[in-house]
């Protein structure tokens, strides 16, 4: 297995093709080995060039690349941890040998795709503030059912920025020091929901390498790691019309997670939970079972989260400190729970990094919890 | 920097993805309809092509009460595109007497006075000659 990724920049202004680009040569660079190897490639929709029906053959094109083996995954943020399950999938089913799972977007530079459906009647002229504002309402709820300190959010906030300082990757708009004050002091954007709880959309690219081990070993790489256990739902609980917003799928993809990997929470070393806003880090301990439901505050400000502590988590910066890469996003905390195993994380290294929990999550539905939830465990050799 | 023009709010193009002129048809009398599985009986919203509980076609519009409660809210504080001018405004989930959940404009309010749980009733914005739009007050 290798791992890529490109800085992070807010409105580069180069293409989710040219970013790619870069992704895929740091790929070979760091592996060695030669592009006629890919013989499987996993792409992640974009936001920026996804009304091209043809993307992923596209970019098989910008690239050179001619493999057995193609899949395009439209999981949202879920894509990337998706696409390696898929990928060991194939690999598994000897549809191919070494897949790419690469994710490009530059969604900070090129206009959004159009979601259509039901929006344009039933969401549009309401005004719904997109993703914010149903964060914002998703917040409000957990607000009325549960326990939420402000605390807990502003240490996810700081221990996140903390992270970033120490990741040359990430994006330099976000390169400054935050406070627990300047946490709370932050403007609402759809209240109760703060702008320092929101992610930053930038462009950039990420890529995971996945193969054998037999074929990794042949084609000579020394450093890899296992994918041990997955779990992932779409659309949770969309029959019911009356659905707890508060609840997520990874009450369901976690479970089934665990099982694979023969794991429970308290083995896990680190987790690099999906980051879109500060309360999905809180529901995603909470539902996965790190805490129990409600918890989620409290856990948060007893457990030392940071690159040294007992939990480490997201010691990237995450999303929201590192900066979102579009739908590549979902690449970001995956890339670093690689790179952390690899013992490639330099000044924020975590110590025995033996495991590590990564999640995604994919797309706002109308009045519900989020589209997509799936949960990849790893573990060393 | 020249200032582009402001972007008229978003009007729902009706039938677009599925069928739902017979909504917008009752809207201009005021009327709030919601889909019914004619096999269940179960209420569903936003319309669906199927019946959410058995995947069949077996669809009928019925007229709702207009009355339910506030299940979450939010401040727009910052607009959808289309929406500057209405900043800050209320967004919710409503969640009707009938057992479904709208998303909808609280009106005739304001956030120091909204709570989960509160009584609303439908009332309607009128966004062009022919779209009469659902939103919610205090009942």
């Amino acid at each position: 297995m290798g791992y890529a990724e490109t800085p992070i920049e807010l409105g580069s202004g180069r293409s989710s093709y040219d970013l790619a680009a870069e992704a895929l040569e740091q790929i070979l660079e760091r592996t060695g080995i030669g592009k006629p190897a890919i013989d499987g490639v996993c792409f992640a929709e974009t936001m920026s060039e996804t009304s091209n029906p043809f993307w992923a053959i596209y970019l098989c094109e910008h690239l050179g690349l001619s493999p057995a083996w193609t899949q395009l995954n439209g999981l949202g943020g879920a894509s990337t941890v998706g696409g390696v399950a898929r990928a060991a999938s194939a690999i598994r089913d000897g549809l191919c040998e070494t897949v790419l799972v690469l994710s490009a977007d530059a969604q900070s530079s090129w206009p959004p795709t159009e979601q259509g459906g039901q929006r344009f009647e039933f969401q549009y002229p309401v005004g719904l503030n997109g993703p914010v504002g149903v964060f914002g309402l998703l917040t409000r709820r957990y607000q009325h059912q549960y326990e939420l300190q402000d605390e807990a959010l502003a240490k996810l906030a700081v221990t996140q920025r903390a992270h970033a300082l120490l990741n040359p990757n990430a994006c330099r708009k976000l390169n400054k020091p935050l406070t627990v004050q300047q946490y709370l002091d932050s403007p609402y954007v759809s209240e109760p929901l703060r702008m320092l709880d929101s992610v930053m959309v930038c462009d950039g690219a990420n890529a995971l390498l996945v193969t054998s081990t037999d074929k990794a070993r042949e084609l000579g790489l020394e450093k890899m790691v296992h994918p041990i256990g997955y779990g992932e739902v779409t659309n949770f609980n969309g029959a019911e019309q009356l659905p707890d917003i508060t609840e997520s799928g990874f009450t369901l993809a976690g479970p089934r997670a665990f099982a694979r990997a023969g794991l429970t929470p308290a083995d896990i070393r680190m987790i690099h939970p999906y980051d879109d806003f500060l309360i999905a880090i809180l529901l995603t301990l909470e539902h996965l079972g790190f805490c129990e439901r409600g918890g989620g505050s409290k856990f948060i400000l007893d457990t030392d989260l940071s690159y040294r502590g007992s939990l480490p988590l997201n010691t990237s910066g995450g999303q929201i400190s590192a900066g979102q890469p579009g739908l590549a996003g979902g690449g970001v905390n995956a890339i670093e729970a690689v790179r952390q195993m690899f013992g490639e994380a330099g000044e924020r290294q975590v110590d025995n990094p033996v495991n590590a929990l990564v999640t995604g999550i994919g797309m706002i539905p109308y009045g519900r919890n989020w589209g997509v939830s799936n949960v990849l465990i790893l573990e060393q050799p | 920097m020249s200032e582009r023009p402001p972007i008229p709010r978003p009007l729902p193009p009706p039938d677009r993805y599925t069928r739902t002129s017979p909504f917008w048809e009752a809207a201009k009398d005021h009327r709030l309809l919601i889909q019914y599985c004619t096999d269940t009986g179960r209420p569903q919203w936003f319309p669906r092509s199927v019946s959410l509980a058995t995947g069949r076609r077996n669809l009928e519009w019925r007229e709702a009460s207009g009355r339910g409660r506030v299940y979450s809210w939010t401040v727009a504080n910052r607009a959808w595109p289309g929406h500057e001018s209405r900043v800050p405004y209320l967004v919710a989930l409503v969640e009707l007497d009938e057992g479904v959940r709208m998303l909808a404009n609280l009106l005739n309010t304001d956030p120091g006075s909204v709570r989960i749980g509160m009584p609303v009733k439908v009332c309607w914005e009128r966004l062009s000659e022919d779209i009469e739009y659902p939103a919610f007050e205090p009942a």
